[in-house]
């Protein structure tokens, strides 16, 4: 029996266009056109207790709506969720106790106040005995290191002891999934590799399911088993993270700024492909790493040319969306 | 010659991009049609109650009290702005920069935003409350004089503007000047006339608005409406009261220069 | 039922942390609320002052059904005074579901979190007129301040009902800072003797929208001249207390998509 239990489900809007000018300001103002959004249209899965799913789509593509009508605070417009046996929205107040939350741009926290009075405020909500609450609190401050910072107000901490008091404040009472909502959102490499590391000990020492929607491929790959992708409101993709690889082909994005022109130069080759060349001394490369290992893409590059500069980045979502209808025959 | 048309073309764009901007929030202003008519109302039998047996008082017949409230109202709507909240925001944000990189004074195009916010206001909260209280309340709304109420609450847009925008000046040197801008409005609300004509004051307070920046903004102006002016035991025909009022606006005007050359000095030193 | 007033707790014990976090600021906006809502006892004075009056009312009568007003506005913005400005701000940035997702009433959670540390300075300014006019009004017997007590909290009701309404309506009107001036323009009808206005007018201020019991009935009662319909006014006060929070609630069912 899977915990969460998602059929047919959908999410329809309504909103008004609005319009600019003289006339039409004054138009709008007796009669608005009428516009219907689909939010979500038609998405059917099941989680298994203790998977991790990431859920992946570009901006828009109603990822924030599904994880919000799975957390309980919107109400299908059809269709059908049954999360730990629950209706999400329908018997919210009992639901909403049993899951964990971390919006990435929502903080929980007090602005003003140290995180440990936000923290004590979630122990009065989820009414948490105060010796579970200690223990409890001990630990997850000892997994994320943050014991030094949770009595100075919350004002003055950094973005990633901020996020990870994020985690302390989802995790206190002890849910059995939690929805993560780009949790990494602008942290550093650092913060975002400990978070990375937390969910997957919560996740093996708990058995807990964990929701994650991002736009940063590296979560999925550093977290999910499983990948759920979502393009205008549709599910295009719902497979495990290996099967979304070889859709990619493992491909990464390399940027150069080369010390010399590169003009005339050729980089097409068998596992290169040239994206973008701003200018002579500028390059943009997607590399297959099934063939050759960035290590050895490097090395090879650098025998052949001086650069200056260098980044390597995942694939865009946009460019994996893409991917995956180029292949959809296969799918 | 050329300058000034380029000028002009440039305030014609500014303010009208500042109206679509704020059509979007044309509803807002649905807000002062009700507010607006709801305080005007119980000014109405406050000072109906008040007057009881009296023909007049403060030197005003009711008629004339009435006319006066209705006038401070609409007047309010005519010249009301945020500049001194728009430019602390700006230094606060530090947006502020991108106005000294353009070659425009900010306080200009402050002025042409403020003119096509007003252009709306004058739609869609003046035009309905005007004939809410001429077919509503029957209340004759006719200036003594067109052009002379016309000349004065232009001068009043222009005060109110002034000031306003020297207080948000007062951001580049202090981190929070919310306190100064709440306490402002605090002491303008209560000298500018809108609550209770100054004429009520005890004489000393009545004297000393000749010198404060308040009853430019709405007393006088709706005095002038009224047609007949006094303050602090002073009769002034209307044409006086506008030149008063002209020469409060250039000395305003004078000390927000200065003010706002120490700013851009202070700017251009810390970076603020 | 003990969560909740465990959850209360915190929230007080929050708010005014907060407050000693960024003192001065409190003390200012304390004293700028206080200043900002004794003015119109101003007006009273300087109307008086004039030699003229509200007729039928002493200075001291009308001073007292101000200071009645003034303590009712400001125990009920401590209470309810954040309401508005928090759902708005939920709504416009689109993160009202951090409130769904407590296992709690969210209109109570929303109550709770809001608790306004910068009301109290009205209140205690209110407090303070109300001593100073009550002092001018005579003996008062026990029986009046009975039937003030009884008075004083259903004007609260509507105060809170009122709140609950504007927040409500914010959910509709996004963004719309001003709408809070709304409710301030109604409530200006009840800081003045409710006879000087029409007919008509009394009846909505006692009847529909009951601001007439935020100051003037009270304060009728203490002076020994409130009449036995008057406290028939008490039962719309509380169905427009209830009314604002069935309101509220159904915004937040809309919110949450029912049916939408």
């Amino acid at each position: 029996m899977p915990v969460i239990d998602v059929k047919h489900l959908t999410k329809t809007y309504k909103t008004y266009k609005r319009g600019a000018g003289m006339g039409q300001t004054f138009k709008s103002f007796f009669q608005r056109e009428e516009v219907m959004v689909h939010a979500v249209n038609d998405i059917s899965f099941a989680i298994e207790q203790g998977e991790i799913c990431g859920i992946l789509g570009p901006n828009g593509a109603g990822k924030s709506t599904a994880i919000k009508m799975l957390c309980g605070a919107l109400y299908p417009t059809s269709g059908e969720i049954q999360v730990l046996g629950y209706s999400p929205a329908r018997d919210r107040k009992r639901y909403v106790g049993k899951i964990g939350a971390v919006f990435g741009q929502k903080s929980q926290l007090i602005w003003d106040i140290p995180p440990i009075d936000s923290f004590n405020m979630n122990r009065a909500i989820y009414g948490i005995a105060t010796p579970d609450f200690k223990s409890r609190l001990e630990e997850l401050t000892e997994l994320l290191d943050i014991a030094h910072v949770i009595e100075k107000p919350t004002r003055v901490l950094s973005l990633g002891e901020r996020m990870k008091c994020e985690f302390v404040m989802a995790m206190l009472h002890q849910p059995d999934i939690l929805f993560l909502d780009e949790p990494t959102i602008g942290l550093d490499v650092i913060a975002k590799v400990k978070i990375r590391e937390f969910v997957h000990q919560m996740n093996k020492k708990q058995n807990m399911t964990c929701i994650l929607t991002t736009h940063d491929l590296e979560d999925v790959e550093e977290l999910a088993h499983r990948v759920i992708v979502i393009n205008h409101g549709e599910k295009v993709f719902d497979d495990s993270l290996q099967r979304l690889k070889l859709f990619l082909g493992e491909k990464k994005r390399v940027s150069f700024t080369f010390s010399e022109s590169v003009q005339g130069t050729v980089f097409d080759n068998a596992y290169t492909k040239v994206i973008d060349r701003p200018s002579d001394f500028q390059i943009t490369l997607e590399v297959d790493t099934a063939y050759i290992s960035i290590s050895d893409f490097l090395e090879d590059i650098s025998r052949k040319h001086r650069f200056s500069d260098i980044s390597v980045k995942e694939l865009p979502i946009q460019q994996v969306v893409m991917n995956i209808y180029e292949n959809a025959g296969g799918y | 010659m050329n300058s000034l048309k380029h000028n002009w073309l440039i305030c014609r764009t500014v303010a009208g991009v500042t109206y679509k901007e704020w059509s979007a929030y044309r509803t807002h202003s649905m807000v002062s049609v009700i507010v607006g008519p709801v305080y005007f109302m119980v000014q109405y039998f406050i000072w109906t109650a008040v007057y009881g047996g009296h023909s007049s008082l403060g030197g005003m017949a009711l008629p004339e009290m009435i006319r006066y409230f209705g006038a401070t109202a609409l007047i309010g709507y005519l010249i009301m702005d945020f500049a001194d909240w728009n430019l602390s925001m700006l230094v606060r944000t530090g947006k502020f920069l991108t106005f000294h990189l353009r070659p425009i004074h900010h306080r200009s195009f402050a002025l042409f935003q403020k003119l096509g916010h007003r252009s709306l206001g004058f739609l869609f909260e003046f035009l309905p409350c005007l004939l809410i209280f001429i077919f509503i309340f029957g209340v004759d709304m006719r200036p003594a004089s067109l052009p002379w109420t016309f000349l004065s609450v232009l001068l009043a847009f222009l005060m109110n503007f002034y000031v306003n925008y020297m207080i948000g000046l007062t951001s580049f040197w202090l981190v929070q000047s919310s306190g100064i801008r709440s306490a402002f409005m605090l002491v303008s609300g209560i000298f500018s006339g809108a609550l209770i004509p100054l004429d009520f004051f005890p004489h000393s307070l009545q004297v000393i608005q000749f010198f404060l920046p308040f009853q430019y903004m709405a007393y006088l102006p709706a005095m002038v409406f009224t047609g007949h002016y006094s303050l602090g035991g002073l009769e002034l025909s209307i044409q006086q009261a506008v030149g008063i009022q002209a020469i409060a606006v250039l000395i305003t005007f004078g000390l927000n220069e200065l003010v706002r050359r120490q700013a851009m000095k202070q700017f251009t030193a810390v970076g603020a | 039922m003990k969560r909740y007033l465990d959850v209360y707790k915190q929230c007080m014990y929050s708010a005014a942390q907060s407050a000693v976090a960024y003192r001065m600021n409190f003390i200012v906006s304390s004293l700028i609320t206080l200043v900002g809502n004794i003015l119109f006892p101003l007006v009273t004075l300087l109307i008086y002052r004039a030699g003229t009056s509200f007729p039928g009312w002493s200075l001291y009568e009308v001073l007292l059904i101000q200071s009645v007003f003034t303590m009712s506005s400001g125990l009920s913005s401590v209470i309810f005074g954040g309401v508005l400005w928090t759902t708005m701000s939920h709504v416009r940035e689109g993160s009202f579901e951090v409130i769904l997702l407590k296992p709690l009433n969210p209109l109570f959670y929303i109550v709770a979190t809001t608790f306004s540390t910068d009301s109290i300075g009205l209140l205690l300014g209110g407090i303070s007129l109300f001593i100073f006019s009550a002092a001018h009004a005579g003996a008062i017997s026990a029986l009046y301040w009975l039937q003030f007590a009884g008075l004083f909290i259903a004007g609260t009701a509507v105060l809170a009902g009122l709140s609950l309404m504007m927040a409500a309506m914010s959910f509709k009107w996004v963004g719309n800072s001003r709408i809070s001036e709304l409710a301030d323009s109604v409530l200006h009808i009840g800081k003045y003797p409710l006879p000087i206005f029409p007919k008509a007018v009394q009846a909505v201020a006692s009847m529909i929208i009951p601001v007439g019991m935020i100051g003037f009935f009270p304060a009728s009662a203490l002076l020994g001249r409130a009449q036995a319909s008057d406290f028939a006014a008490i039962l719309p006060c509380f169905l427009f207390l209830a009314a604002g929070v069935w309101i509220y609630r159904h915004m937040i069912r809309l919110y949450e998509g029912v049916g939408g």
